[in-house]
Protein backbone atom coordinates (compact mmCIF):
# COMPACT_ATOMS: atom_id res chain seq x y z
CA UNK A 1 0.00 0.00 0.00
CA UNK A 2 2.66 2.36 0.91
CA UNK A 3 4.17 1.40 -2.47
CA UNK A 4 0.99 2.82 -4.45
CA UNK A 5 0.29 5.88 -2.52
CA UNK A 6 4.24 6.73 -2.92
CA UNK A 7 3.25 6.50 -6.81
CA UNK A 8 -0.32 8.17 -6.79
CA UNK A 9 1.71 11.46 -5.09
CA UNK A 10 4.04 10.76 -7.85
CA UNK A 11 1.41 11.33 -10.60
CA UNK A 12 -0.35 13.78 -8.70
CA UNK A 13 1.41 16.76 -7.41
CA UNK A 14 -1.68 17.68 -4.94
CA UNK A 15 -1.96 14.71 -3.11
CA UNK A 16 -0.88 14.58 0.15
CA UNK A 17 3.04 12.76 0.57
CA UNK A 18 3.75 9.42 2.17
CA UNK A 19 5.51 9.71 5.30
CA UNK A 20 9.01 8.70 4.41
CA UNK A 21 10.76 5.60 6.02
CA UNK A 22 12.80 6.26 9.29
CA UNK A 23 16.05 5.31 8.71
CA UNK A 24 16.79 6.69 4.96
CA UNK A 25 14.93 9.95 5.98
CA UNK A 26 17.37 10.56 8.58
CA UNK A 27 20.27 10.02 6.57
CA UNK A 28 19.12 12.84 4.16
CA UNK A 29 17.83 15.13 6.84
CA UNK A 30 20.65 14.95 9.22
CA UNK A 31 23.66 15.88 7.29
CA UNK A 32 21.62 19.14 5.54
CA UNK A 33 20.44 20.18 9.54
CA UNK A 34 24.63 20.14 10.32
CA UNK A 35 25.27 22.24 7.76
CA UNK A 36 23.06 24.45 8.92
CA UNK A 37 23.92 24.34 12.21
CA UNK A 38 27.73 24.79 11.02
CA UNK A 39 26.43 27.81 9.07
CA UNK A 40 24.70 29.09 11.62
CA UNK A 41 26.96 29.09 13.94
CA UNK A 42 30.37 30.55 11.99
CA UNK A 43 27.59 33.40 10.85
CA UNK A 44 27.26 33.91 14.79
CA UNK A 45 30.49 34.19 15.85
CA UNK A 46 31.39 35.78 12.47
CA UNK A 47 29.15 38.78 13.06
CA UNK A 48 29.66 39.03 17.13
CA UNK A 49 33.62 39.31 16.26
CA UNK A 50 32.80 42.43 13.93
CA UNK A 51 29.41 44.05 15.80
CA UNK A 52 30.36 46.87 18.11
CA UNK A 53 27.39 45.32 20.74
CA UNK A 54 29.63 41.45 20.22
CA UNK A 55 30.30 40.36 23.87
CA UNK A 56 33.74 37.74 24.37
CA UNK A 57 33.09 34.32 23.43
CA UNK A 58 35.07 32.58 26.16
CA UNK A 59 34.77 34.71 29.21
CA UNK A 60 38.22 37.16 30.42
CA UNK A 61 39.90 35.65 33.24
CA UNK A 62 38.97 37.93 36.10
CA UNK A 63 42.33 39.74 36.60
CA UNK A 64 42.13 40.79 32.69
CA UNK A 65 39.17 41.89 33.25
CA UNK A 66 39.55 43.82 36.31
CA UNK A 67 39.54 47.66 35.88
CA UNK A 68 43.60 49.51 36.69
CA UNK A 69 41.73 51.14 39.66
CA UNK A 70 40.68 48.42 41.55
CA UNK A 71 42.75 47.29 44.65
CA UNK A 72 45.12 44.38 44.61
CA UNK A 73 43.16 41.45 45.68
CA UNK A 74 44.52 39.27 48.17
CA UNK A 75 44.96 35.26 46.98
CA UNK A 76 42.25 32.93 47.19
CA UNK A 77 39.96 36.12 46.53
CA UNK A 78 37.91 36.43 42.95
CA UNK A 79 37.08 39.44 41.50
CA UNK A 80 33.51 39.12 39.96
CA UNK A 81 32.24 41.67 37.48
CA UNK A 82 29.12 43.27 37.32
CA UNK A 83 27.50 41.60 34.29
CA UNK A 84 28.90 38.28 36.50
CA UNK A 85 27.10 39.40 39.82
CA UNK A 86 24.14 40.04 37.53
CA UNK A 87 24.08 36.39 36.21
CA UNK A 88 24.84 35.09 39.95
CA UNK A 89 21.86 37.46 41.39
CA UNK A 90 19.26 36.34 38.88
CA UNK A 91 20.24 32.52 39.22
CA UNK A 92 20.35 32.69 42.99
CA UNK A 93 23.71 30.99 42.56
CA UNK A 94 25.26 33.06 44.98
CA UNK A 95 24.66 34.53 48.56
CA UNK A 96 25.52 38.50 48.85
CA UNK A 97 26.81 40.16 51.42
CA UNK A 98 26.88 43.81 51.66
CA UNK A 99 30.22 44.71 53.41
CA UNK A 100 28.73 48.63 54.42
CA UNK A 101 28.03 50.05 57.62
CA UNK A 102 24.47 49.30 59.00
CA UNK A 103 23.00 52.68 58.02
CA UNK A 104 24.68 52.65 54.88
CA UNK A 105 22.79 48.86 54.28
CA UNK A 106 19.58 50.26 55.46
CA UNK A 107 19.43 52.88 53.06
CA UNK A 108 19.65 50.40 50.01
CA UNK A 109 21.17 46.83 49.30
CA UNK A 110 20.77 44.14 46.99
CA UNK A 111 17.41 42.27 47.75
CA UNK A 112 18.20 39.40 49.80
CA UNK A 113 22.24 40.26 50.76
CA UNK A 114 22.99 40.29 53.99
CA UNK A 115 24.75 42.64 56.04
CA UNK A 116 28.70 41.95 57.37
CA UNK A 117 30.87 44.84 57.84
CA UNK A 118 34.70 43.82 58.52
CA UNK A 119 34.16 46.15 61.62
CA UNK A 120 31.96 44.01 63.38
CA UNK A 121 32.49 40.71 62.26
CA UNK A 122 33.02 38.35 64.91
CA UNK A 123 29.58 39.67 65.91
CA UNK A 124 27.94 39.70 63.10
CA UNK A 125 29.37 36.46 62.06
CA UNK A 126 27.39 33.94 64.17
CA UNK A 127 24.28 35.58 63.03
CA UNK A 128 24.66 34.71 59.44
CA UNK A 129 27.28 31.70 59.97
CA UNK A 130 24.18 29.26 58.92
CA UNK A 131 23.47 30.97 55.46
CA UNK A 132 27.01 31.55 55.07
CA UNK A 133 28.48 28.29 54.96
CA UNK A 134 25.58 26.24 53.39
CA UNK A 135 25.83 29.40 50.22
CA UNK A 136 27.27 27.19 47.35
CA UNK A 137 29.41 30.57 46.86
CA UNK A 138 29.87 33.70 48.24
CA UNK A 139 29.51 37.18 46.34
CA UNK A 140 31.01 40.22 48.57
CA UNK A 141 30.40 43.99 47.66
CA UNK A 142 30.56 47.41 49.09
CA UNK A 143 29.89 50.80 48.07
CA UNK A 144 32.23 50.90 44.67
CA UNK A 145 35.73 50.25 43.18
CA UNK A 146 37.64 52.30 45.38
CA UNK A 147 36.55 50.98 48.74
CA UNK A 148 37.93 48.19 50.81
CA UNK A 149 35.40 46.40 52.94
CA UNK A 150 34.41 43.93 50.86
CA UNK A 151 37.93 43.15 50.40
CA UNK A 152 38.11 42.70 54.24
CA UNK A 153 35.16 40.91 54.58
CA UNK A 154 35.82 38.59 52.16
CA UNK A 155 39.30 37.65 53.48
CA UNK A 156 37.91 37.02 56.72
CA UNK A 157 35.03 34.85 55.12
CA UNK A 158 38.40 32.75 53.85
CA UNK A 159 40.24 32.65 57.25
CA UNK A 160 36.61 30.76 58.62
CA UNK A 161 37.42 28.24 55.92
CA UNK A 162 35.43 29.06 53.23
CA UNK A 163 35.72 28.93 49.57
CA UNK A 164 34.31 30.11 46.40
CA UNK A 165 34.23 33.99 47.77
CA UNK A 166 33.64 36.48 45.30
CA UNK A 167 34.36 39.85 45.70
CA UNK A 168 32.03 42.12 43.46
CA UNK A 169 34.26 45.16 42.92
CA UNK A 170 32.19 47.87 41.08
CA UNK A 171 29.92 47.27 43.95
CA UNK A 172 26.60 48.94 44.94
CA UNK A 173 27.26 52.15 43.05
CA UNK A 174 27.80 50.14 39.67
CA UNK A 175 24.51 47.99 40.66
CA UNK A 176 22.04 50.68 41.01
CA UNK A 177 23.52 52.81 37.58
CA UNK A 178 22.96 49.76 35.71
CA UNK A 179 19.51 49.36 37.09
CA UNK A 180 19.87 46.63 39.20
CA UNK A 181 17.20 45.31 41.44
CA UNK A 182 17.54 47.27 45.28
CA UNK A 183 15.86 46.68 48.58
CA UNK A 184 15.83 49.18 51.78
CA UNK A 185 15.73 48.96 55.58
CA UNK A 186 17.18 46.63 57.99
CA UNK A 187 17.92 42.49 57.43
CA UNK A 188 14.73 40.94 57.91
CA UNK B 1 -9.16 -8.00 18.99
CA UNK B 2 -11.13 -9.03 15.66
CA UNK B 3 -12.73 -12.67 16.74
CA UNK B 4 -14.21 -10.18 19.96
CA UNK B 5 -16.86 -9.09 17.89
CA UNK B 6 -15.60 -6.83 15.93
CA UNK B 7 -15.80 -8.36 12.29
CA UNK B 8 -14.38 -7.24 9.16
CA UNK B 9 -16.49 -7.19 5.98
CA UNK B 10 -15.39 -9.20 3.14
CA UNK B 11 -13.67 -6.75 1.32
CA UNK B 12 -14.14 -4.35 3.25
CA UNK B 13 -11.75 -1.88 5.39
CA UNK B 14 -11.72 -1.84 8.91
CA UNK B 15 -13.35 1.52 10.72
CA UNK B 16 -10.02 2.24 12.97
CA UNK B 17 -7.59 1.90 9.74
CA UNK B 18 -10.09 4.02 7.90
CA UNK B 19 -9.60 7.10 10.26
CA UNK B 20 -6.09 6.70 10.97
CA UNK B 21 -5.45 6.48 7.42
CA UNK B 22 -7.28 9.70 6.68
CA UNK B 23 -6.02 11.27 10.16
CA UNK B 24 -2.32 10.66 8.28
CA UNK B 25 -3.61 12.01 4.77
CA UNK B 26 -5.01 14.88 6.50
CA UNK B 27 -1.85 15.45 8.30
CA UNK B 28 0.15 15.40 5.03
CA UNK B 29 -1.80 17.45 2.79
CA UNK B 30 0.58 19.95 1.30
CA UNK B 31 -1.38 23.10 2.90
CA UNK B 32 -1.01 22.08 6.37
CA UNK B 33 2.22 21.47 5.96
CA UNK B 34 2.86 25.00 4.10
CA UNK B 35 0.61 26.95 7.39
CA UNK B 36 2.95 24.68 9.97
CA UNK B 37 6.30 25.94 7.81
CA UNK B 38 4.91 29.58 7.74
CA UNK B 39 4.15 29.27 11.20
CA UNK B 40 7.20 27.87 12.98
CA UNK B 41 9.36 29.24 10.46
CA UNK B 42 7.62 33.09 11.52
CA UNK B 43 8.00 32.51 14.98
CA UNK B 44 11.42 31.20 15.13
CA UNK B 45 12.86 34.27 12.60
CA UNK B 46 10.46 36.69 14.91
CA UNK B 47 11.98 35.37 18.95
CA UNK B 48 15.54 35.51 17.20
CA UNK B 49 15.53 39.47 16.51
CA UNK B 50 15.94 40.92 20.08
CA UNK B 51 18.22 37.77 20.96
CA UNK B 52 20.40 39.06 17.91
CA UNK B 53 20.39 42.68 18.83
CA UNK B 54 21.07 42.01 22.49
CA UNK B 55 23.05 39.09 22.75
CA UNK B 56 25.03 40.47 26.40
CA UNK B 57 21.46 40.14 28.13
CA UNK B 58 20.68 36.51 26.21
CA UNK B 59 23.87 35.39 27.41
CA UNK B 60 22.77 35.99 31.01
CA UNK B 61 19.67 34.61 30.59
CA UNK B 62 21.04 31.18 29.29
CA UNK B 63 23.62 31.61 32.48
CA UNK B 64 20.37 31.70 34.36
CA UNK B 65 19.76 28.36 32.90
CA UNK B 66 22.49 27.16 35.12
CA UNK B 67 23.12 23.97 32.73
CA UNK B 68 25.90 25.03 31.02
CA UNK B 69 29.90 26.00 32.46
CA UNK B 70 30.17 29.35 32.35
CA UNK B 71 32.72 28.91 29.84
CA UNK B 72 30.05 27.84 27.15
CA UNK B 73 27.42 30.60 27.37
CA UNK B 74 28.44 33.53 25.66
CA UNK B 75 29.30 30.80 22.68
CA UNK B 76 25.96 29.55 22.76
CA UNK B 77 24.27 33.21 23.36
CA UNK B 78 26.13 34.09 20.47
CA UNK B 79 25.20 31.53 18.02
CA UNK B 80 21.77 30.04 19.26
CA UNK B 81 19.66 33.16 17.99
CA UNK B 82 21.41 32.85 14.49
CA UNK B 83 20.35 29.21 14.26
CA UNK B 84 16.94 29.93 15.42
CA UNK B 85 16.89 32.73 12.10
CA UNK B 86 18.25 30.66 9.79
CA UNK B 87 16.89 27.36 10.50
CA UNK B 88 13.51 29.69 10.68
CA UNK B 89 14.42 31.39 6.81
CA UNK B 90 15.25 28.11 5.36
CA UNK B 91 11.68 26.66 6.49
CA UNK B 92 9.80 29.76 5.57
CA UNK B 93 11.48 29.88 2.30
CA UNK B 94 11.79 26.43 1.22
CA UNK B 95 15.65 25.83 1.31
CA UNK B 96 16.18 22.37 2.85
CA UNK B 97 12.89 22.51 4.66
CA UNK B 98 13.43 18.82 6.40
CA UNK B 99 16.57 19.69 7.48
CA UNK B 100 15.44 23.00 8.98
CA UNK B 101 12.47 21.45 10.47
CA UNK B 102 14.59 19.29 12.04
CA UNK B 103 16.85 21.50 13.73
CA UNK B 104 13.98 23.41 14.88
CA UNK B 105 12.13 20.08 16.56
CA UNK B 106 15.99 19.54 18.34
CA UNK B 107 16.47 23.18 19.45
CA UNK B 108 12.76 22.84 20.97
CA UNK B 109 13.71 19.48 22.67
CA UNK B 110 16.36 20.83 24.27
CA UNK B 111 14.55 24.10 25.38
CA UNK B 112 12.09 22.01 26.89
CA UNK B 113 14.75 19.92 28.36
CA UNK B 114 16.33 22.80 30.31
CA UNK B 115 12.88 24.15 31.02
CA UNK B 116 11.67 20.98 32.75
CA UNK B 117 15.32 21.16 34.61
CA UNK B 118 15.12 24.68 35.53
CA UNK B 119 11.29 24.37 37.08
CA UNK B 120 12.42 21.04 38.96
CA UNK B 121 15.28 22.72 40.36
CA UNK B 122 12.74 25.57 41.46
CA UNK B 123 14.44 28.43 39.50
CA UNK B 124 11.87 31.46 38.96
CA UNK B 125 13.79 32.95 35.88
CA UNK B 126 13.13 34.30 32.35
CA UNK B 127 12.49 31.31 29.64
CA UNK B 128 14.15 34.29 27.10
CA UNK B 129 11.94 33.13 24.35
CA UNK B 130 9.84 36.44 23.06
CA UNK B 131 10.27 39.92 23.20
CA UNK B 132 11.16 41.78 25.34
CA UNK B 133 13.92 39.03 26.18
CA UNK B 134 13.72 38.27 29.75
CA UNK B 135 9.52 39.46 29.67
CA UNK B 136 8.71 35.89 30.09
CA UNK B 137 8.65 33.57 33.05
CA UNK B 138 9.38 30.53 32.78
CA UNK B 139 6.24 28.17 33.61
CA UNK B 140 4.96 25.05 32.58
CA UNK B 141 3.13 27.26 30.72
CA UNK B 142 6.51 27.97 28.48
CA UNK B 143 6.89 23.95 28.10
CA UNK B 144 3.13 23.53 27.24
CA UNK B 145 3.78 26.47 24.18
CA UNK B 146 7.12 24.75 23.42
CA UNK B 147 5.57 21.04 23.03
CA UNK B 148 3.25 22.58 20.98
CA UNK B 149 5.73 24.10 18.79
CA UNK B 150 7.47 20.91 18.62
CA UNK B 151 4.45 18.50 17.49
CA UNK B 152 3.71 21.34 14.80
CA UNK B 153 7.59 21.43 13.53
CA UNK B 154 7.72 17.60 12.97
CA UNK B 155 4.76 18.02 10.09
CA UNK B 156 7.06 19.19 7.73
CA UNK B 157 9.34 16.53 9.01
CA UNK B 158 7.43 13.72 8.51
CA UNK B 159 5.71 14.83 5.55
CA UNK B 160 7.55 17.38 3.19
CA UNK B 161 5.09 19.45 1.50
CA UNK B 162 5.08 19.33 -2.47
CA UNK B 163 3.65 23.33 -1.84
CA UNK B 164 6.44 25.77 -1.75
CA UNK B 165 8.59 22.99 -1.95
CA UNK B 166 12.80 23.69 -2.19
CA UNK B 167 15.64 21.42 -2.32
CA UNK B 168 14.74 18.45 -0.44
CA UNK B 169 16.81 17.72 2.55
Amino acid sequence: MAGSSSQNSHRNPAAPASPPEVGSGLTKVLPGALVLLLVSAGLGIAVDRLSPRGIPLLPRPAEEARSEAALPLPPGLVAMSLEQARAAFDAQSALFLDAREPQEYEQGHLPDALNLPPSDFEERFLDVADQVQGAESLVVYCEGIECSDAIETAERLLETGRTQVYVFEAGWKAWVSAGGPAAKGPEP
Amino acid sequence: MEGLGERRRPGGKRPGAMSRRSVAAWLGHPLVGAVCRLLIGGIFIYTSLPKLLRPDEFARLVAGYRILHPDLVNLVGVTLPWMELIAGACLVIGILPQSSAALIAGMLAVFIGAGLLALARGLEISCGCFFPIGGDRLTWVTLLRDAVLLVLALQPLVWPSSFMRGRRG
